[in-house]
């Protein structure tokens, strides 16, 4: 006989203290050894988790008034600024937002981390002087218990999946999937796969506006589909919201990404009703069947290579392989935390202290993630190159020395007959080396190029070149073939007629 | 032991190490070495038997010793992601079956390449 229940049935058996309550993990095993139809018998909600940087992440505070009053201008609490653009004493701090003299050390999450922890706060607001509101400035010192309300509020929490990211670039970066070795020297990726509460439904039956949620700890509701909602590519999202003063620094913690910036950690966790046996098909989904893209974070653009196909299991495994090798891999969000989100979920369901609710609205099966839309032009290294003049490793420096003057550059690139780069030199360096009286250029060349790819945006171009301290970069395709130069003179000639 | 010596500028260039090795006749494993314009910072190993003897020869050339300090990951603040596994150039850091993530202190090499990777600044050098 087919399974169905109601979520007004599971919560009288809540009531009742007879509800079978397992985590996602829990039953993808029950799935797997007692099938389908036993477990949607013997199941009566599932608990997801999960527990990962959310950058969307934020809270809306409202202070109090002053007397006299303040229409509040520019607020900082703790140092970190926060948005003003609603009423008098209402402000949002987003999560991202870095501590001007801190950065990446201090920001919005580590306030919402202090805030909910119950530490004091320091808060500074300059005022905007009208007739009602003659007050100019205020300081002073508050915790969240002074606050009439602080709700966290996050317009996109809860991805479905996401990309896993290494770096094919010949130096270190730090981006907001981490600290990326060089040569794909490491791997990471976020969320929480056969946990992830998205994944466990991804058909939207059962999680849709109103649904109540585990939230940092406390209670919290979706509200709707989160921005980027995109569903049809299974990178859903979520917004939720609930009440800061409920939730518990455990679950809530300020982060850091190096030469990136702030974020949230935040713990979501949602309870997934078994109305029938296609939810519990659903719910017994594992990582195996959690397929996504490592992406080539080295290169920056929107649009980053696909290096492989992956899938959870191999990158919860720890090592994944890639081109024969099996390189180091890690979440950045933490799997302990997202057990611990949905174990805590499923106690507190146990306990019949928490109640499933229905959906208002189911979230829409189609989403809009599309390009922003930019009129300006965008230029890449390919668009102001200029032909490399170049010369072989087997040239004597006097020939390379004329070529300079005929050619007026400051850079040769010194290349194989086959046009693969393998080295460069400037005119510095043929200086030096007449001063040195050296005469062989191995000895006088760089070895070591720091290069840029055709499609690299210029802005990356004047980092590198400003980092390296160098004003040239060869640009090389995929197979190191020299295709063309980038050089200082040239971005700042082309700054010089824009301007 | 691992003990840690730094080296001012005059002292970078001299072959203070391989003498100290020949003089004394102790087997010393240099686990780790940097210079630059502050001078040169050495973490060594040391058998635990001739340590003092050898540190003391360290400090009659002018060379600092420290000892104790170390990298450690601060329980309370970590949130056991694990990116700094894939960071560890010696594989010092691990995760344990729950998930855990521990340091070896008896691998690590106190290059300190975790310590900006850690998303909630849980791994610190202790003095």
């Amino acid at each position: 006989m087919e399974i169905r229940r109601t979520v007004e049935e599971i919560n009288e058996k809540i009531e009742r203290g007879d509800a079978v309550v397992v985590t996602a993990e829990e039953m993808t095993e029950i799935v797997k050894s007692k099938g389908v139809h036993v477990a949607a018998r013997e199941v009566d909600v599932v608990t997801t988790g999960t527990f990962g940087a959310m950058c969307s992440s934020g809270v809306f505070i409202n202070f109090g008034h002053t007397d006299p009053p303040i229409k509040m201008d520019r607020v900082t609490l703790n140092g970190v600024e926060a948005y003003h653009g609603n009423a008098a004493v209402d402000v949002y701090l987003g999560a991202t937002k870095m501590h001007p003299e801190k950065m990446f050390e201090y920001g919005g999450g580590h306030v919402i981390e202090d805030l909910v922890s119950g530490r004091e706060i320091e808060v500074v607001a300059s005022g905007f002087q009208t007739d009602c509101y003659p007050r100019k400035s205020v300081r002073t010192t508050i915790t969240i218990d002074d606050l009439n309300q602080a709700i966290l509020c996050n317009p996109r929490n809860g991805y479905q999946r996401y990309n896993a990211a290494s770096n094919g670039r010949d130096e270190l970066i730090y981006t907001y999937m981490g600290k990326l070795l060089p040569n794909y020297g490491n791997a990471t990726f976020s969320g929480s796969g056969e946990l992830n509460p998205l994944t466990n439904d991804p058909d939207y039956e059962t999680i849709g506006v109103g649904t109540r949620i585990f939230l940092g700890g406390g209670i919290g509701y979706v509200t709707g589909p989160g921005t980027q909602h995109d569903p049809v590519n299974g990178f859903g999202t979520l917004m939720v919201q609930g009440d800061l003063k409920r939730m518990s620094p455990r679950f809530l913690r300020g982060g850091s990404f190096t030469n990136y910036g702030t974020t949230l950690y935040v713990g979501l966790g949602i309870p997934i009703p078994v109305l029938n046996e296609g939810i519990a098909e659903k719910t017994g989904i594992s990582d195996e069947e959690i397929k996504t893209n490592l992406l080539d974070y080295g290169v920056p653009r929107r649009s980053r290579p696909i290096l492989k196909q992956t899938d959870y299991a191999e990158l919860k495994s720890g090592k994944i392989v890639f081109r024969d090798r099996s390189i180091h891999v890690s979440s950045l969000s933490s799997l302990k935390m997202a057990r611990e989100v949905a174990s805590t979920l499923k106690r507190w369901i146990e306990e019949g202290t928490f109640l499933l609710t229905n959906p208002q609205e189911r979230l829409p099966l189609q989403g809009t993630m599309k390009p922003m839309k930019v009129v300006e032009e965008t230029l890449f290294a390919r668009h102001i190159m200029a032909p490399a003049v170049t010369c072989h490793p087997d040239e004597d420096l006097d020939t390379i020395a004329a070529r300079i003057i005929e050619e007026k550059v400051n850079h040769v690139v010194v290349v194989t007959p086959e046009k693969k780069l393998r080295g460069i030199i400037t005119s510095f360096d043929i200086t030096k080396a007449v001063a040195l009286k050296e005469k062989d250029l191995s000895k006088v060349m760089t070895h070591q190029v720091i290069t840029a790819s055709p499609d690299e945006p210029i802005e990356s171009c004047a980092k590198k070149m400003q980092k390296h301290d160098i004003s040239a970069l060869p640009v090389t395709d995929i197979d190191g073939i020299v295709i063309g130069i980038v050089t200082s003179e040239r971005i700042s000639r082309l700054f010089g007629e824009y301007r | 032991m691992k003990v840690h010596l730094s080296f001012d500028r005059e002292r970078t260039t001299k072959p203070i190490i391989s003498t100290i090795i020949l003089s004394t006749g102790v087997q010393i494993n240099i686990l780790r070495a940097k210079v630059d314009e502050a001078g040169g910072e050495v973490l060594v190993e040391i058998p635990d038997a001739e340590a003092e003897m050898v540190m003391d020869a360290f400090r009659s050339m002018g060379v600092k010793v420290h000892v104790g300090r170390h990298v450690e990951i601060l329980r309370e603040r970590c949130i056991d992601c694990g990116h700094c596994i894939t960071i560890c150039p010696v594989e010092a850091i691990y995760a344990e079956s729950d998930l855990t993530v521990k340091l070896n202190q008896e691998k690590c090499v106190d290059c300190g390449a975790c310590i900006d990777s850690c998303p909630t600044r849980a791994i610190r050098v202790m003095q």
